[in-house]
């Protein structure tokens, strides 16, 4: 459990956002995979095991809970609203670098994820948040190749949907900026393939 | 590019996994269209949101092992409680079903008979013992003690006449 323990959190944390969601989630996890260890058969690697038990618990957690309405520019708080202004003036890339801006980020990702599918969750988190392959998705879920870009282009132009949808409202809410203040420059990691 | 959306493409595979080619033929059509300017940033937004969301990460605490030890523990004497609570409710089960077996039986042994006799005693079908023994049905088409003696005698002085 000490060798894996940090794996089952990081897998928790994309699905989770408070400490003790992940601590219950990574409790369930090693449960399950404890009662199920008759059927873990050496095949494939353990880690792979353990990650594909961890990835559907956390989203069948997920599942069972009520998803909250539609995120409106009104819900944002004043650091949110500014980082969306700011990300798109194109000033984010240096700005961005902060903890603090991280966080606000990291706040408002959450906040348009909660409102979205676990699925649209978790292939965003894996593929867009950290880069993961079609295949380790795949691998992950159990879901097949096909099924995973069918899902992930889906949640993509949801989640696009959603972030145009404040940006237009608070575009129409007086901040000018917003929009047209030439935000085309590319963020750091953009341009890697 | 200029006659083609890019949102398909922008839809399709993240935005950090675009090459250079692709992403300046994006921004580039994006100048000259307004509904994709809004979707590029829209999706420039997201990529930088989620790349945050994801580099946050718990690590386990101290002690964690020791309450999901615990908590396997807690959750195998539960399941046993729960087998053995199952076992006991079968048994009792079988244990009743039998037990009321047994007194139907003893209703249809003991009691039934002895309702049957009951039944003839009430009124049943006559016998000869209970045409010959009983007197109480056959008074009322007969004669009185006196009426019986004075006919005797009636016919005996008739005789000695």
């Amino acid at each position: 459990m000490r060798r894996h323990g940090p794996r089952v959190f990081r897998t928790a944390s994309k699905f989770f956002r408070r400490r003790e969601q992940v601590e219950e989630a990574a409790q369930e996890i090693f449960l399950k995979a404890f009662t199920q260890l008759d059927a873990y058969e050496a095949r494939g690697s353990f880690e792979g095991w353990l990650t594909r038990i961890a990835t559907n618990t956390c989203l069948n957690l997920l599942r069972s809970a009520k998803r909250r309405p539609e995120l409106t520019a009104s819900d944002l708080s004043e650091d949110e609203s500014a980082w969306l202004e700011n990300n798109l003036a194109g000033a984010a890339a240096e700005r961005q670098q902060s903890a603090e801006r991280g966080m606000v980020a990291a706040d408002l990702a959450e906040r348009v994820l909660e409102k979205m599918s676990p699925d649209d969750r978790l292939v965003l988190m894996l593929m867009d948040g950290e880069e993961a392959s079609v295949k380790e998705v795949s691998e992950a879920t159990g879901w097949s190749e096909s099924n995973v870009k069918v899902k992930a282009m889906r949640a993509r132009r949801r989640m696009r949907e959603a972030v145009e949808k404040l940006l237009s409202r608070g575009a129409k809410r007086g901040d000018k900026d917003f929009v047209n203040a030439g935000g085309f420059e590319s963020s750091e990691s953009e341009g890697g393939r | 590019m200029r006659d083609e959306h890019i949102k398909r493409m922008l839809d399709e595979a993240p935005l950090s996994s675009l090459g250079k080619a692709e992403l300046e033929g994006v921004r580039a059509h994006a100048e000259g269209c307004a509904d994709c300017r809004s979707a590029f940033e829209a999706a420039r937004g997201a990529s930088s949101m989620l790349r945050a969301r994801a580099a946050e990460a718990f690590e386990p605490p101290p002690f964690f092992q020791t309450r999901v030890l615990a908590q396997l523990r807690e959750r195998r004497a539960a399941e046993e409680g729960w087998t053995l609570a199952r076992l006991w409710k079968t048994a009792g089960l079988l244990v009743s079903s039998m037990a009321a077996t047994v007194a139907a039986l003893a209703v249809f042994t003991f009691v039934a008979p002895q309702q049957e006799v009951n039944a003839q005693d009430l009124g049943g079908p006559y016998t000869a013992e209970s045409v010959l023994l009983d007197e109480s049905d056959a008074a009322d088409g007969q004669m009185t003690e006196g009426q019986v003696f004075t006919t005797l005698y009636e016919s005996d002085e008739d005789s000695a006449r």
